[in-house]
């Protein structure tokens, strides 16, 4: 009985955080699958331009590009999440996000395999991100989204971003 | 039971010369020390809650009379005393001390908190006013009878209170208040400004300061200073000297006060709209007052050498140029503050258009064309565009009138403190400077006046014995000179004596005995860490982290320190600064797929090795040699692994820098040019990457690394050890 009531308590906690996670992401292809970000976060999209490198950097770290007279830091979503690196193409997209840092908005780009579109994404088709155990970190997404059949990976972006905004180089 | 008024007059009377006096007699100590016990007795026999809680405190600050922090404890009993006393006399209860919550806010911060803009619009707008004040307030002790400087002080202070009342900031406004009561006497012809009120309002000036600097803090629910103390203490003798100031003033005041029920002691405005006295004790309140005149207050003040008939007035030689004082005037009226980022924003976006127009105009298939008025249309957008990038480039600059007036109130101090009689000269207030150099020079500046006014001028007997006259000038001085902008501090003073500071810096082990020193190489001696000449540490300077600090900020500005010294005759600092730091002058480095700039002032010469010019070490090309002299050399290619850099030494070029003597021959595949860039930061994410000063955005709209010459030097040592394993 007391287990039965402790399962019901965990469903509606995990019930009340799909909730807040409810609302509009921007979809993205990055190999085979599909990732969303915050609707919010998202500043603009631009076609992939000129990277300027900065040395010393871990290679997700492309370098910098000049966003109209702004220096933003660019991050390479490919490389950062293991997958092997692939040359740029039409489809290739920088998207530009606001990444909160020690209480600072920062905006840094990220580069993506293309743009999908805008989703609506109820609460309803929000699963918690499963345990992994050791071979996937699991704590810089913030749910899985099932909608039209597909998964897609929504993330929490201040985690992902968040160890690239701080001083982060390569020890030399 | 309410006590009787005799005894309030009596104890208000004793705290209250105790907080204006900062020296006792002895005689007077024991004799207030009975005082103040019998007071803390019949606190006692009051039964009230809160009055025996004082009485401990009254007990205190009557125990620790003798200590050298009397001062601050009795104007803290005196705080307490003020609220105490109105409670007590209007026969309300004491109010249940309300539980410290940590992170509650303060009543009076409630408005504030709730509108973040407006706060800290009032904050940068109040600090505004302060400086105004603080300056119009030195000009008007040289020249007391000045109206127009009077209402100028007057206004601002009018303003503060005003709008700190507004937003419910009691503590600000009751301040402000009262000393704009007194300044409103003084307007109209009541009181005589003395000494004495400039030394109080100048310290309510540097208190409201204090106060409103800490107001984000404390909205953050950060702590914050302990004002009350002070604040009360100051009100007291602002109050104290506009009942002393002479007798019409103080009996027309007791009778308004009288009328108003208002209590003379505590700020009227508060009264006046919640009246807790009784007229009649209101009445006994004030007349205890006068008993306390402005020489009594002040009596043992000026046995302490400070008489201020003693030190002349500081006197601030202003700009002679009446014409653009009036100028000053108008610039004065027609400003707007604007918030910098949206300022940094406008200058962003217009260099973006300088550098859209040019690829514009550069464009073939514009080029191609032969329409003559396409041609002129875009000759138009430009002229447009290079105008626009102009003024915006002029809104970064301020004049540096603002820091040069602040070092006016310092010498003033120090001029009273240390007994030196200085004239201070300002020229130059107009100079524009870039704003982030005005606001980063004003430390180094303030250290250099300092030890001008400690070491460098003399004592008014020394000056006379030595022929010069008793009055020193002290010259500040800011003006152009060949593309820099130049700040001057000079002094009429000893000048630096070479032979000390040889032997000081013999002993410092930083020099050789022996060694022969030219005095310009002594004199740069001075700039050492913990370095000091002074035989004995004063409070103003000498403790030897002074002129390092100086140098090492400047050269943070890109900027050069120089001494000119004569025995006798004055030393003149001269520090040389770059017209603004958003662009630099530099030259640019094609290394395969990557551009690089390094700043023109770090670059000694640039030259194409031959093969037998390069030397290698274990089969790497490590030197190379330019006329007689052995140069490492650094791969920037390899060391930032660029692509498409080129292989071979000899098809490259080496650029030498130097950085603090040391050259270092850089190789890049060519030299594309000189160029004047906007310097970026690279922002917090690359703020550890060693050999990169910041990015420049170059004229196609992409950004190119800026090198930094002493980064490349710490990054070369590890490099070879590289290349070398």
């Amino acid at each position: 009985m007391e287990a039965t009531l402790a399962v019901d308590g965990q469903t509606a906690h995990s019930r009340q955080v799909a909730g807040d996670l409810a609302g509009k992401y921007l979809t993205f292809a990055l190999g085979a699958e599909e990732y969303g970000l915050p609707v919010l976060k998202v500043r603009e999209i631009i076609k992939v331009m000129d990277i300027t490198q900065v040395p010393q950097m871990p290679a997700h770290v492309r370098g910098v590009i000049n966003l109209r007279g702004k220096v933003i830091p660019v991050i390479d979503l490919r490389l950062k999440f293991g997958f092997p690196q692939q040359a740029y193409t039409e489809r290739t997209c920088i998207i530009v996000v606001d990444v909160a840092l020690q209480g600072m908005s920062v905006m840094m780009g990220i580069v993506v395999d293309s743009v999908s579109e805008v989703l609506n994404v109820t609460g309803a088709e929000i699963d918690q991100a499963p345990e992994f155990g050791d071979r996937v970190t699991t704590d810089y997404m913030l749910g899985l989204a099932k909608v039209k059949g597909t998964v897609k990976i929504l993330l929490a972006l201040d985690k992902v971003l968040g160890a690239d905004g701080q001083v982060s180089h390569r020890v030399f | 039971m309410i006590p009787s008024k005799q005894w309030f007059e009596h104890i208000e009377e004793v705290l209250t010369r105790l907080s204006c006096d900062s020296v006792v007699e002895p005689i007077c100590v024991e004799r207030m020390r009975t005082q103040l016990l019998a007071a803390a007795t019949l606190l006692d026999e009051a039964a009230h809650g809160e009055a025996s809680a004082l009485a401990v405190v009254v007990r205190s600050s009557a125990d620790s009379l003798a200590a050298a922090n009397a001062g601050v404890i009795v104007e803290d009993t005196l705080a307490r005393w003020e609220q105490v006393k109105t409670r007590l006399a209007s026969g309300e209860p004491p109010p249940v001390p309300r539980p410290a919550t940590p992170g509650a806010l303060d009543e009076e911060l409630v408005t504030l908190a709730s509108d973040p803009e407006m706060s800290g619009m009032f904050v940068a707008e109040a600090l505004d006013h302060l400086g105004t004040i603080e300056s119009v307030l030195l000009q008007l002790e040289a020249t007391p009878e000045d109206k127009k400087l009077l209402n100028d002080v007057f206004r601002p202070f009018h303003t503060i209170k005003g709008n700190a009342g507004a937003l419910g900031v009691t503590s600000v406004q009751e301040l402000a208040h009262i000393v704009e009561n007194l300044l409103d006497l003084a307007r109209a012809g009541k009181h005589v400004m003395g000494p004495d009120e400039f030394e109080i309002v100048l310290k309510a000036v540097d208190l409201l300061t204090l106060m409103i600097n800490e107001l984000p803090a404390r909205i953050a629910g950060q702590p914050a200073t302990d004002c009350s103390g002070r604040r009360h203490g100051l009100m007291t003798a602002v109050t104290a000297l506009i009942a002393g100031g002479n007798r019409p003033v103080v009996a027309e005041v007791v009778v308004e006060l009288a009328e108003a029920g208002a209590d003379a002691a505590t700020p009227p405005e508060r009264s006046a709209s919640a009246p807790v006295l009784t007229p009649a004790a209101a009445l006994a309140v004030v007349a205890a007052l006068p008993v306390l005149t402005p020489e009594e207050a002040f009596a043992e003040r000026r046995t302490d050498g400070l008489a201020p008939g003693r030190v002349p007035p500081l006197a601030v030689v202003p700009d002679p140029d009446p014409a653009k004082q009036t100028r000053r005037a108008e610039d004065t009226a027609i400003t707007v503050k604007v918030d910098t980022r949206k300022l940094d924003n406008l200058i962003d976006m217009v260099g973006e258009l300088v550098i859209a127009q040019s690829i514009l105009a550069e464009d073939p298939a514009l080029s191609r064309s032969t329409d003559e008025r396409l041609g002129r249309r875009l000759a138009q957008l430009k002229r447009i565009t290079s105008d626009l990038q102009r003024n915006a480039m002029a809104m970064r600059m301020v004049p540096i009138r603002q820091t040069f007036q602040k070092m006016a109130r310092l010498v003033r101090d120090l001029s009273k403190r240390s007994g030196k009689q200085i004239e201070l000269v300002l020229q130059g207030e107009d100079t524009e400077l870039d704003r982030r150099v005005v606001e980063d020079i004003n430390d180094p500046l303030m250290h250099m006046v300092r030890n001008s006014v400690d070491h460098g001028i003399e004592m008014a007997e020394a000056r006379v014995k030595t022929g010069k006259s008793a009055q020193a000038t002290l010259r500040l001085s800011a003006f152009h000179q060949a593309g820099n902008i130049v700040i001057e501090i000079a002094d009429d003073g000893a000048g630096l004596n070479t032979d000390k500071i040889h032997a000081k810096a013999i002993e410092r082990g930083l020099a050789t005995d022996g060694v022969t020193l030219s005095a310009s190489e002594i004199h740069q001696m001075i700039f050492q860490p913990g370095f000091s000449t002074a035989d004995k540490i004063t409070e103003i300077s000498g403790r030897g982290v002074g002129m390092d600090v100086v140098r090492r900020n400047i050269e943070a500005l890109r900027g050069q320190i120089e001494i000119q010294t004569a025995r006798g005759q004055g030393t003149t600092f001269s520090i040389r600064l770059p017209l603004t730091l958003a662009i630099v002058d530099g030259i640019m480095l094609g290394v395969g797929v990557e551009r690089f700039v390094v700043p023109t002032f770090a670059v000694r010469e640039s030259l194409r090795p031959l093969a037998s010019q390069v030397h290698t070490i274990h089969g790497r090309p490590c030197m190379v040699q330019v006329r007689e002299r052995l140069i490492p050399t650094l791969n920037i290619g390899e060391l930032f692994a660029v692509s498409g850099a080129r292989p071979d030494i000899t098809d490259c070029t080496v650029v030498v820098i130097e950085d603090a003597g040391r050259p270092v021959a850089l190789v890049v595949d060519e030299l594309l040019g000189k160029q004047e860039v906007v310097i970026k930061s690279l922002g917090d994410a690359f703020q550890g990457v060693r050999g990169v000063a910041g990015g420049a955005i170059l004229g196609d709209g992409r950004i190119g690394l800026i090198l930094d010459a002493g980064g490349l030097m710490g990054l070369m040592g590890k490099s070879t050890a590289r290349q070398a394993a």
